[in-house]
């Protein structure tokens, strides 16, 4: 689905604009930040809703069967109009030699995505095309629970702490897509990086919010520079039972960032855990 | 209505606040630099007709200095936030002009006259061996040139943990708000060691917030009643008579959200940016991102009325919060008589809506078109489809060019128009 594309952009984006208020000469604005974090907790309850909708109609689709055998041109060619809920998972995965069909998909349907950027906003209400997208991310979805053991797998960190808070953990369950599943980011890249998504996002989406919205490959060494600064300032406020405001103003910024950071929790705790 | 280019002045720094006096006769800008700068009205002369009505600069000071919060490890902007004039009760004019933190009360004089002939010191102010003088003078004033001089009269600190958005002179001329993020305090204007705070929402457990406070005015003519906006879109108005801490208010003031608008960017283009009283007092005006509203003051569950100014960036949503623009703050203006309001948008244009005909033009303020005398053509932006020779497709829109604050002259129809850091003066053709 696009809009969990652009839901998860704008995380991204948001993200990104809060880490920077905090080296802005002037101090932290409350007032921007107060909003920010309003977009961000948007996005992220767009995002996940579909976690927690495609959840219950789990037990229905095991019964109707394995959907599944279908060809990648077919995915391709899915009805703009079907709606994730309608799509039928498996939980019998696709075998890992459809992941390179699949991440030239990735790429395909990223480029169509990028074009619709500008009308993001709408893709909440209207689904464009690249329905097969969302075919696309169901799949990569299903792999984790079948490579759980890898711990190359890039969002089995997130997805775990996502999937530890769910009844439906025992492999069968929905799981959010990966998030990097939509980017157009090189597979071997993604690998390598486990858990490091949503953070590596950020930094890219932060600088390159100028530029043409393409994901280059991964800067390692800038990554863990950006971790370390996020597992720096956020586990740190993630200690703080309750803000002290002594330095009122600056706590409201990071006060803001707690905020946020209690929804984000899941990825806050792969950001500590990495 | 056809509009002249009177002056274009180029500022060092951006213009952060644009403000008529109470009689029109000096107009105020404030910079990114802390600077203000005061026009003054040439007075018409019969020797020169054609010149008459031009705005010179008066006075130029530097208001604000960047100061750095030691315990708080924050520097402090010396960017002018507002400038609010108080009326004239002498031949000295006054002005409150505010920064992140901090209101000065500044007085605006001048002087042409110097006393010459002092008894114990000479000309250039050295002191005279007393030995040598012999007899006793009075010293007489003798005409100078004009020099006008800007001093600090009172400066209104450390009351404000937030950042300071709106300053509100009182109309009974003794005291004014200042309002932040989250408080608003009331001061006297002639006590800067003591305020009283008016206003304070800030919750109990921070991480509870949901809105702050955006902008805050008394009312014109009623020294006890203000209203603040807020970040959700809401007016509130309060009666200090009512209690000591006017958190419950008076009136409530907001229009439901229009479901089928909702995106993820709806807090951001319904926080309130601005709000002015009308003159009358009997309305309100309110600017949020993509529309400017009127209420009534006697109506809360809806505005009177709503004007689009640039209703074609709500598909651009997206992208204006990626480049920060979605953050912007515009301001709005009513006319001397309360039938026209203005307001900015991008590409240096500015609206104008005439509430009685209900019809409105878009302005450029540009270099190109406004030489002295020229008269301002009406602008057009081209929402889809064809395009006309002259109008402009949204996507060509100059993000970085945006009109956020302009004034009107109190009773005559001059507007004063800042973009980035130029200032432009039109004013209405008269034959």
């Amino acid at each position: 689905m696009e809009y969990k594309v652009e839901a998860h952009r704008i995380m991204s984006i948001s993200l990104g604009k809060i880490y920077n208020s905090r080296v802005q000469r002037g101090g932290i604005k409350l007032h921007k930040n107060l909003l920010v974090s309003l977009v961000l907790r948007s996005a992220r309850q767009v995002y996940l809703s579909d976690y927690y909708s495609g959840a219950c109609l789990n037990a229905q689709s095991e019964r109707e069967g394995n959907e599944w055998d279908i060809t990648d041109s077919e995915r391709e060619k899915f009805p703009p109009s079907a709606t994730e809920c309608d799509r039928v998972e498996s939980t019998e995965e696709p075998q890992p030699n459809e992941q390179p069909e699949k991440e030239r998909e990735y790429r395909e349907n990223d480029d169509e995505v990028k074009s619709d950027q500008v009308d993001c906003t709408s893709t909440l209400q209207e689904q464009n095309q690249n329905s097969s997208l969302d075919s696309v991310a169901k799949v990569s979805s299903e792999t984790p629970p079948e490579s759980i053991t890898e711990p190359k797998e890039s969002p089995s960190d997130s997805a775990v702490a996502e999937r530890d808070s769910t009844p439906e953990a025992n492999g069968e369950s929905h799981q959010p897509p990966k998030p990097h599943v939509c980017s157009n980011r090189k597979r071997s890249a993604e690998e390598s990086e486990s858990g490091d998504s949503p953070q590596k996002r950020t930094k890219v989406a932060s600088s390159n919010a100028k530029e043409d919205e393409e994901a280059e490959e991964m800067d390692t060494s800038n990554v863990s520079n950006l971790i370390t600064i996020f597992g720096s300032s956020f586990s740190g406020l993630l200690s703080k039972e309750s803000a002290k405001p002594e330095a009122e103003a600056e706590d409201s910024g990071q006060i803001c960032c707690d905020q946020m950071l209690k929804n984000l929790n899941p990825w806050s705790t792969a950001i500590v855990a990495f | 209505m056809h509009k002249n280019a009177l002056l274009c002045s180029v500022a060092a720094d951006i213009i952060s606040t644009v403000e008529f006096n109470s009689t029109g006769e000096l107009l105020a800008t404030g910079d990114k630099g802390g600077r203000v700068v005061v026009f003054q009205r040439e007075q018409e002369s019969k020797n020169q007709p054609h010149r008459r009505g031009e705005y010179n600069v008066y006075s130029t000071f530097q208001s604000h200095e960047p100061e750095f919060d030691y315990l708080k490890s924050l520097e402090i902007e010396e960017k002018i936030n507002k400038i609010r004039w108080l009326p004239q009760q002498n031949a000295a004019y006054f002005l409150l002009s505010t920064n992140d933190k901090t209101v000065k009360l500044w007085k605006i004089s001048e002087r042409d006259k110097r006393p010459e002939g002092y008894n114990l010191k000479d000309e250039d102010g050295r002191i005279r061996d007393p030995t040598t003088i012999t007899a006793l003078r009075v010293p007489v004033l003798r005409p100078m040139d004009l020099m006008v001089e800007a001093t600090p009269r009172r400066v209104f600190c450390n009351a404000h943990t937030y950042h300071i958005n709106s300053i509100s002179v009182n109309s009974d001329y003794e005291t004014f708000m200042s309002t932040d993020d989250l408080r608003i305090n009331l001061w006297n204007l002639e006590i800067t060691n003591r305020s009283f705070n008016i206003v304070d929402i800030k919750p109990v457990n921070m991480e509870e917030l949901t809105e702050v406070i955006t902008a805050a005015e008394f009312h014109p003519h009623q020294c006890n009643t203000f209203v603040y906006s807020s970040s959700k879109g809401s007016i509130r108005l309060c009666d200090m008579r009512a209690s000591a801490l006017c958190d419950n208010h008076s009136k409530f003031f907001e229009e439901p959200e229009d479901p089928s608008n909702r995106s993820f960017f709806s807090e951001i283009i319904s926080s309130i940016s601005d709000v002015k009283f009308s003159h009358s007092g009997r309305y309100l005006m309110t600017r949020d991102y993509l529309t400017v509203k009127v209420w009534d003051l006697n109506m809360e569950s809806k505005p009177l009325e709503t004007y689009q100014v640039h209703d074609y960036l709500r598909s651009k949503l997206c992208s204006l919060y990626e480049n920060d623009c979605i953050f912007d703050k515009f301001e709005c203006v009513w006319n001397g008589s309360d039938s026209v309001i203005m307001t900015g948008s991008y590409n240096n244009f500015f609206r104008m809506f005439d509430r009685n005909t209900k019809r409105d033009v878009t302005l450029e303020a540009s270099r190109e078109n406004s030489k002295p005398r020229a008269i301002l053509k009406p602008r057009k932006v081209c929402v889809g489809g064809k395009r006309r020779k002259d109008e402009i497709s949204v996507d060509s829109l100059d993000f970085s060019k945006k009109i956020l604050h302009t004034a009107w002259h109190p009773s005559e129809n001059i507007i004063a128009v800042a973009a980035t850091n130029n200032l432009y003066i039109f004013q209405d053709k008269v034959n």
